[in-house]
C-alpha cells in the first residue's frame, strides 16, 4: 500500500523538486500551498505523514500543528517540520505542541527522504501492532 | 564652582609670559602684591572694575580672562570626570579648574575625545539594535534561506539523477536559474542596506555642534541683525508698521517671483524672506566662518536655526524689541501679543538681546519634549545645561510638564549658593493626524536671581538670598547634595 504524503509548503518550487524526489521514492504525494488547504486535506483524504512548512500564509504551521495534536482524529498523524525559521525558540516551540521530525532549510532532499522514511515506518509498526499480533 | 580658580592661572600665565613681576603689576592696579598672590592663587574672585583694569594691564580683553568659554569647559569636563569608567582616577573638580586655567588646549581635546566615544556608543548601540530588530532584516534572512533551499533541491535533482528526462532536466535546471537571479537581487538589497547603515554613522552630532556654534557667538549674531535692518527696509516694513504680513508678501513677490501662499503666518513669511538676497548673503558668511561645523549635516541645521535668527530679528527688530522688552518687564506672553508671534519665538528673541551696550537680561533657554528629552539649550556661562541626559529632576522644566497650562516659576539654588529664576511652561505643538498622541514641549527661561526683580516673573517671590529656595542641583551624576530624595543616580566625584 503507498504511503500518502502531504506537502504543507507555500514556495512552488521548493514543493516540486520535493515531490519529485519523494515520488521517486514511492511515495504518493500531494500539496497544500496555505494552512486553511493544508486542514481541509487533512480532514477530506487523510495522508499518512506530513511535511510541515511553519511560515504559511492564511493560517501559519504553528496554527496547523496546534490543530493536528488537539484533533483526536488527528493526533496519531506523523508530522515533520521542514523551515527556515530554525531558532531555538521556534523548535522549544514545536516540540511542546508535539512534532516527530524537525529540519531546517536549505536541506538536502536525501535528508527529507530519509525522515519520511522512518516517520512511516513508525507508522507501519504501529499499524501492525493495531492489528493484534 | 570656584571660578577664581580659573582667572587666576591665566592672569599668572600672562604676567609672566609678559616678562612682569607681581610687584610691579600690582602698583599699576593699586592693590597690594599679597592681595594679587591670593588672585593669582585664585583664592579671591573679582569682577567688574578690577577684571577689567587687570585686562587692560594685561593688554587683554575682559573677556579673555573671565572667559565663558572655560567655565563651559570646566562643565564639560566635569561631565566626562563623572562617567563610571572613570571613577578609579578619582577626578577632582580643582584639578578640572588646573587643567582649564594652565592647558585649554589639552581640556578641549579631552572633551572631544569624550564627545566622539559618546557618539561612538550610540552609534554601536542604534546598529546593534538595528540589527536585532530590523523588520526588513529579519525578512531578508528568511528569504536568503527560502531562496537558497529550492536551489539546492533542484540542484541536487540536476546533480545526482541520472535518467532526468531532458524536460525534467530543463524544468529543475530552469528553477535553479530563476531562484538565483532572485537570490542575487536579495544579496544586492541587503549590500545596499549595510552601505546605507554605514553612512548614516557620524563621529559627532550636528545638534551639538550647532549648540556649541551659537554658545560660542553669545546666541547673538551682528551680521544678522544688521541684515535684518536692511531686509526690513527693503521690504518697506515701519517700524510700527501693523500688516508686516502684506509688506513681507509683497516683497517675496517682487523677489522671488511667486506670490506666498494666502495663509502664510507673519514668521512664515520671514523665514522666507530670510533666505532671499541679502538676507541669503549673511547667512552664508556665517556659515563660511563657522570653523566649528566640521560636516554638512551640522551645517545644514546651523543654517535652519540660523534662518530663524535672522527671520525673528526682521520681525522683532532688535532696539524696538528690547525697549518693548523692558517696558514690559519681559513678559514673553505680552511680547509675543505685541510682535505677533509665538510664545516660544518671544523666548527665543529674549535669549539674543546681547549686543554689547544695549542687553537684555541674560537668560538661559530650554526645551524639553514629553520623553525628558532636551530638544533647545542655551545655557548660560554660569548656568550650565547638559547636553547628555536630563538635568536635576527638580528643575522647573520638568515640573511645568506635570501642570500644562499653568506656568511654573521657581527660585532654585544650586550646591554653591547660586541662586536661578526658573520659569517654564508646557507648549502644546499641533499632533500630526487626529488619533496620533498630543505633543507636547516645555519651554524654561531661566535667568540669575539677581535679575528677577526686573522681570514680570520675579513678581510676588521672595527673592532675598536668605529666603528659602528650592534646593536644585545640575544633574545627580555631578550634584553633591547627600540625601535628597529626588536623587536619580549616585555622585561620581567629590565636589
Amino acid at each position: 500500500m503507498t504511503i500518502k504524503v502531504l506537502i504543507a509548503e507555500d514556495d512552488a518550487n521548493i514543493v516540486e523538486s520535493l515531490s519529485f524526489v519523494l515520488g521517486r521514492a514511492g511515495f504518493e504525494v500531494s500539496s497544500a500551498l496555505d494552512g486553511d488547504e493544508a486542514l481541509h486535506r487533512l480532514h477530506d483524504n487523510r495522508p499518512d505523514v506530513m511535511v510541515l512548512d511553519l511560515m504559511l500564509p492564511k493560517r501559519n504551521g504553528f496554527e496547523v500543528l496546534k490543530a493536528v495534536k488537539a484533533d483526536p482524529a488527528l493526533r496519531s498523524l506523523p508530522v515533520m517540520v521542514l523551515t527556515a525559521k530554525g531558532q531555538p525558540q521556534d523548535r522549544r516551540l514545536v516540540e511542546q505542541i508535539g512534532v516527530e521530525g524537525f529540519l531546517t532549510k536549505p536541506f538536502s532532499n536525501t535528508d527529507v527522504v530519509e525522515a519520511v522514511r522512518r516517520l512511516a515506518q513508525g507508522l507501519t509498526a504501529r499499524d501492525a501492532a493495531e492489528r493484534g499480533h | 564652582m570656584n571660578y577664581a580658580a580659573l582667572v587666576g592661572p591665566k592672569i599668572r600665565d600672562r604676567r609672566r609670559a609678559l616678562g612682569m613681576t607681581q610687584v610691579r603689576l600690582s602698583a599699576s592696579l593699586g592693590i597690594s602684591a599679597s592681595y594679587l598672590n591670593l588672585i593669582e592663587a585664585g583664592r579671591r574672585n573679582i569682577g567688574g572694575s578690577l577684571l577689567k583694569r587687570i585686562a587692560d594691564a594685561l593688554g587683554l580683553a575682559v573677556d579673555e580672562l573671565d572667559g565663558a568659554t572655560e567655565r563651559r569647559l570646566l562643565a564639560d569636563l566635569a561631565e566626562l570626570a563623572a562617567e563610571p569608567v572613570l571613577a578609579a582616577h578619582g577626578l577632582d573638580a580643582g584639578a578640572a579648574a588646573d587643567l582649564a586655567g594652565h592647558h585649554p588646549g589639552w581640556a578641549r581635546a579631552l572633551i572631544t575625545l569624550h564627545r566622539a566615544w559618546l557618539d561612538r556608543g550610540r552609534a554601536v548601540n542604534a546598529l546593534s539594535d538595528r540589527l536585532r530588530h530590523d523588520p526588513f532584516l529579519a525578512d531578508a534572512v528568511h528569504q536568503l534561506l527560502t531562496r537558497v533551499a529550492a536551489i539546492k533541491s533542484s540542484a541536487e535533482i540536476v546533480e545526482n539523477v541520472d535518467d532526468l528526462s531532458p524536460a525534467e532536466q530543463r524544468r529543475f535546471a530552469a528553477i535553479v536559474g530563476g531562484e538565483s537571479r532572485r537570490l542575487a537581487d536579495l544579496a544586492q538589497a541587503l549590500a545596499a542596506f549595510f552601505e546605507r547603515s554605514h553612512t548614516a554613522v557620524r563621529s559627532l552630532t550636528p545638534v551639538g555642534e550647532v549648540d556649541d556654534f551659537f554658545a560660542d557667538h553669545a546666541h547673538h549674531f551682528p551680521g544678522l541683525e544688521e541684515a535684518a535692518v536692511t531686509l526690513r527696509e527693503a521690504a518697506g516694513v515701519a517700524l510700527e508698521h501693523d500688516n508686516i504680513e502684506s509688506a513681507l508678501a509683497r516683497y517675496l513677490e517682487r523677489t522671488d517671483g511667486l506670490p506666498p501662499p494666502p495663509a502664510a503666518a507673519r514668521f512664515e513669511l520671514a523665514c522666507r524672506v530670510a533666505e532671499l538676497a541679502a538676507g541669503g548673503e549673511a547667512l552664508s558668511v556665517e556659515i563660511q566662518r563657522a570653523t566649528t561645523l566640521t560636516n554638512d549635516a551640522a551645517r545644514r541645521r546651523a543654517r535652519r536655526a540660523l534662518t530663524t535668527y535672522l527671520a525673528a530679528a526682521v520681525v522683532m527688530p532688535y532696539d524696538a524689541f528690547l525697549a518693548a522688552a523692558r517696558g514690559l518687564r519681559f513678559d514673553a506672553d505680552a511680547l509675543a501679543r505685541a510682535f505677533g508671534v509665538s510664545f516660544e519665538q518671544a523666548c527665543h528673541r529674549l535669549v539674543t538681546l546681547r549686543r554689547p551696550g544695549a542687553e537684555g537680561v541674560p537668560f538661559a533657554l530650554m526645551r524639553v519634549d514629553a520623553s525628558g528629552y532636551t530638544s533647545r539649550r542655551a545655557p548660560l556661562p554660569n548656568l550650565a545645561l547638559p547636553r547628555h541626559g536630563s538635568a536635576c529632576p527638580l528643575w522647573a522644566v520638568y515640573q511645568a510638564l506635570q501642570s500644562p497650562g499653568a506656568t511654573v516659576r521657581q527660585v532654585a539654588e544650586f550646591p554653591g549658593g547660586a541662586r536661578f529664576l526658573l520659569v517654564a511652561r508646557v507648549i502644546d505643538e499641533p499632533a500630526p493626524a487626529f488619533p496620533m498622541p498630543r505633543r507636547v514641549a516645555s519651554l524654561m527661561l531661566a535667568c540669575d536671581a539677581l535679575y528677577a526683580d526686573q522681570t514680570v516673573y520675579g513678581d510676588g517671590l521672595n527673592l532675598a538670598s536668605a529666603a528659602p529656595a528650592v534646593p536644585v542641583g545640575p544633574n545627580c551624576r555631578v550634584c553633591t547634595r547627600t540625601g535628597c530624595a529626588y536623587r536619580q543616580e549616585d555622585p561620581v566625584i567629590d565636589a
